[in-house]
């Protein structure tokens, strides 16, 4: 079962199931340390159902326009990449064992090459401890960037984004498997495109309302991980905790939450998966996620990996659905202020959909479908927001239409919880010593002109004032009656 | 308008300087009558009176009652430019915005012109009444002030204790106590050496030695001190300047802190 991949071998290796790890080694004695490899092997994590034609090629990162690989499969689809890293505090490293006789055929092969160098192909620690990790991800983001209104042929298509990056696998690709690729390609490319039939030639032409409708199907069917569920949704959403008692359940809450959907990376295309760049260049994906906060909160590097690690590894224990998890936080937390199904499922919707967008989608792009979103969501507003009040009171049922969706209950719920935000900011900066107000520039400015001119005004009357005087100032009077006791005011 | 014309500047310059320990500011009320001060200081337990008689000058004009508003380092700023035996003029208008300080040096033909400016203070007057004093001593003002320096070492308080056998000044500090005793003590030749003690019931009052101390910062004004004491009422530590003008100051005794 064990298989060696080195980045640049990659593409040769063969797939096979692959829940077990191989190594590639290139030390050369016993005793004394080689230098170190300019070119580790690397651990990936791939898909059983690949077949043996899947192959490692570089395609253009829709998001980013830069050359990335990902493994296409003629048979199952693409796959992306997701570099999981060892937080920087502990840092780990991979012992890369070889077990003889289990390689497949090209695995031997090289394994000959090897040792006809003289290399000794045996047991490698690996100092970086990437594990990469593939996922499919859904072909249509592979061929965006389609910004024109005419209908094309899909080879044209394929031509100028093979044009935009001559260095990449694109036409190559296209010609595996005998066209199936190719196949799965235009598949998809129909799904955000109007197409017309000139005679045997399908022509394309690319739709926003396809696009956004379906980025939102996605996000509807995308269940958040735990990281992103908890910073996006039940951050956002909380309701200042103004007692000591609400802040215990809400903790309680986010706990059962992470323990029920730990699976989600591999379960959706678009969830917390990733490309790898070129080896040594941090992952993109934290990047995006900071972009995409709309909350202040940043993720730190360490966090997000420790998260994304134990999400990947853990395995569900107790599998608690969507509904479930919502009812439990309603019947815990006080109900001052509490999101309803249907705001949180919102806010749901739109962290999953802001999500893929700032992952998958272009920038320009993104910004248009976000636009497109807050556009539609408008005019249905009115003429929903009563039906939808209704659903919010009973049990959540997800509006089935296919574009626009309402968010104006989420809006008032938003900024009636930014209302509560800053109440009771203003009443802890009020109460809460501990915590130094933060001065806006006028303030200070105005606070340092008081201490200024008091400060003039008490040298000024330090001047005027003798030794004599101040002298007396410290003397005891204790017990010493004004003279205003002793002689009366003058009229 | 005012106008007096001081024939000796160190007059004022060694009033003004027995005053500036105790107060900061103060008016000087002008009138025809003279020029007079009263004032208090920071804590309200002494008070500074002081009297320049009209004779006092030569000449002097006072058409309106004027009161100048005086810091008094600053008005010892600009006496510290006169030589003792300088003629001194102050000038005045009736709303005076500023003191106009003349010094002429009686030797030669210089003469050095200052302008103070004034200020607004906002004063009461205590009305102090004559009193009959059970204890009066006169004594040399240098004595006077030796005793207080001297106790001061000791303790910062002073009980002075008037007798027919004569006046004690005792003090108790930390590192002991000690006493000054003083009889009546006449010589005709040397009159400035005179003790006199009169005394119509004995007394006995405890005072702040800082303050005496300070008090005594009038010594150069005058060879003898007049120190009147009675019973519940604040000592009188009067100098004569010349003629009837005088710097009285009062200090309210210390009652029950004893220890």
């Amino acid at each position: 079962m064990a298989r060696t991949t080195r980045s640049k071998a990659a593409g040769a290796s063969t797939a096979e199931a692959s829940n077990s790890i191989s190594k590639t080694s290139t030390s050369q004695s016993k005793y004394a340390l080689s230098p170190e490899s300019a070119n580790p092997p690397k651990i990936f994590i791939l898909p059983k159902k690949a077949t043996k034609e899947a192959r490692v090629v570089s395609l253009l990162n829709p998001r980013y326009s830069k050359p990335t690989r990902y493994l296409v499969c003629p048979e199952t689809g693409i796959y992306e990449f997701t570099r999981i890293v060892a937080p920087m505090s502990t840092p780990r490293s991979w012992l890369i064992e070889r077990r003889n006789g289990t390689g497949d055929v090209l695995q031997e092969k090289k394994e000959q090459k090897k040792s006809a160098d003289g290399a000794e192909f045996s047991t490698y620690i690996t100092k970086g401890a990437d594990l990469y990790v593939s996922t499919p991800i859904d072909p249509l983001f592979l061929k965006s960037s389609q910004k024109r209104a005419l209908f094309v042929p899909a080879d044209d298509h394929f031509d100028r984004i093979q044009q935009a990056a001559p260095d990449l696998h694109l036409w190559e690709v296209l010609r595996w498997g005998g066209g199936r690729v190719r196949a799965l390609l235009e598949a998809r490319m129909a799904a955000v495109c109007e197409t017309a039939q000139a005679g045997d030639e399908r022509m394309f032409r690319f739709s926003e309302e396809k696009l956004l409708a379906e980025v939102l199907g996605k996000a509807r069917r995308m269940v958040l991980p735990s990281s992103l569920e908890e910073k996006f949704v039940t951050r956002v959403l909380e309701a200042p905790v103004l007692g000591v008692k609400r802040e215990n359940t809400a903790t309680t809450t986010t706990a059962v939450k992470s323990d029920s959907q730990p699976e989600t990376p591999t379960e959706t295309e678009a969830p917390a998966s990733s490309s790898v760049p070129e080896s040594g260049t941090s992952t993109p994906r934290i990047e995006s996620a900071e972009s995409q906060s709309s909350i202040s909160s940043t993720e730190t590097s360490a966090s997000l990996v420790s998260e994304a690690s134990t999400a990947a590894t853990s395995v569900a224990g107790t599998v608690i659905t969507e509904e479930e998890t919502a009812t439990i936080t309603t019947a815990e937390l006080a109900p001052a202020m509490q999101a309803s199904d249907e705001v949180v499922r919102l806010q749901r919707l739109r962290t999953a959909f802001n999500f893929i967008c700032s992952s998958y989608v272009p920038p320009s792009q993104a910004a248009v479908l976000k636009a497109r979103l807050q556009s539609q969501s408008q005019p249905q507003a009115e003429s929903q927001s009563q039906q939808e009040k209704k659903a919010a009171n009973t049990t959540t049922t997800p509006t089935t239409t296919t574009t626009g969706v309402d968010f104006t209950p989420l809006e008032t719920y938003l900024s009636e919880i930014a209302r509560l935000r800053a109440e009771a900011a203003a009443a802890r900066s009020a109460g809460d010593y501990s915590r130094k107000r933060v001065l806006d520039d006028e303030e200070l400015a105005e606070r340092a002109e008081k201490k200024r001119r008091k400060e003039e005004d008490e040298t000024k009357k330090k001047a005027g004032e003798s030794r004599g005087v101040r002298d007396l100032k410290k003397v005891n009077t204790q017990g010493m009656r004004k003279m205003s006791d002793f002689f009366k005011k003058k009229a | 308008m005012l106008e007096a014309r001081l024939q000796q500047a160190n007059v004022l310059k060694k009033t003004v300087d027995a005053i500036k320990d105790l107060v900061q500011d103060c008016n000087f009320d002008c009138n025809d009558s003279g020029i007079a001060l009263q004032a208090m200081d920071n804590s309200h337990v002494a008070l500074v009176s002081m009297l320049l008689k009209a004779e006092t000058f030569q000449p002097y004009r006072c058409d309106r009652n004027i009161a100048l508003g005086v810091n008094l380092v600053s008005l010892t700023k600009v006496l510290r430019a006169a030589q003792p035996d300088d003629v001194l003029t102050m000038k005045a208008e009736d709303a005076p915005d500023s003191l106009n300080i003349l010094f002429e040096s009686s030797e030669n033909d210089r003469i050095t012109e200052y302008d103070l400016k004034l200020m607004d203070i906002d004063q009461e007057h205590l009305g102090i009444p004559d009193t009959e004093y059970a204890a009066t001593i006169s004594m040399p003002s240098a004595e006077f002030k030796r005793i207080c320096t001297d106790l001061m070492a000791m303790s910062e308080s002073v009980t002075i204790e008037a007798t027919k056998d004569g006046v004690k000044f005792s003090c108790t500090g930390d590192i002991g106590n000690g006493a000054v005793t003083l009889r009546n003590h006449q010589v005709e030749e040397k009159p400035k050496e005179n003790i006199e003690i009169e005394l119509t019931e004995p007394v006995s009052l405890t005072f702040s030695l800082k303050y005496l101390v300070n008090f005594c910062k009038a010594q150069a004004l005058s060879d003898s001190v007049r120190i009147c004491l009675s019973n519940e009422v604040p000592l009188l530590v009067e100098y004569l300047v010349s003629g009837q003008s005088y710097l009285r100051f009062y200090l309210a005794p210390k009652i029950g802190d004893e220890e």
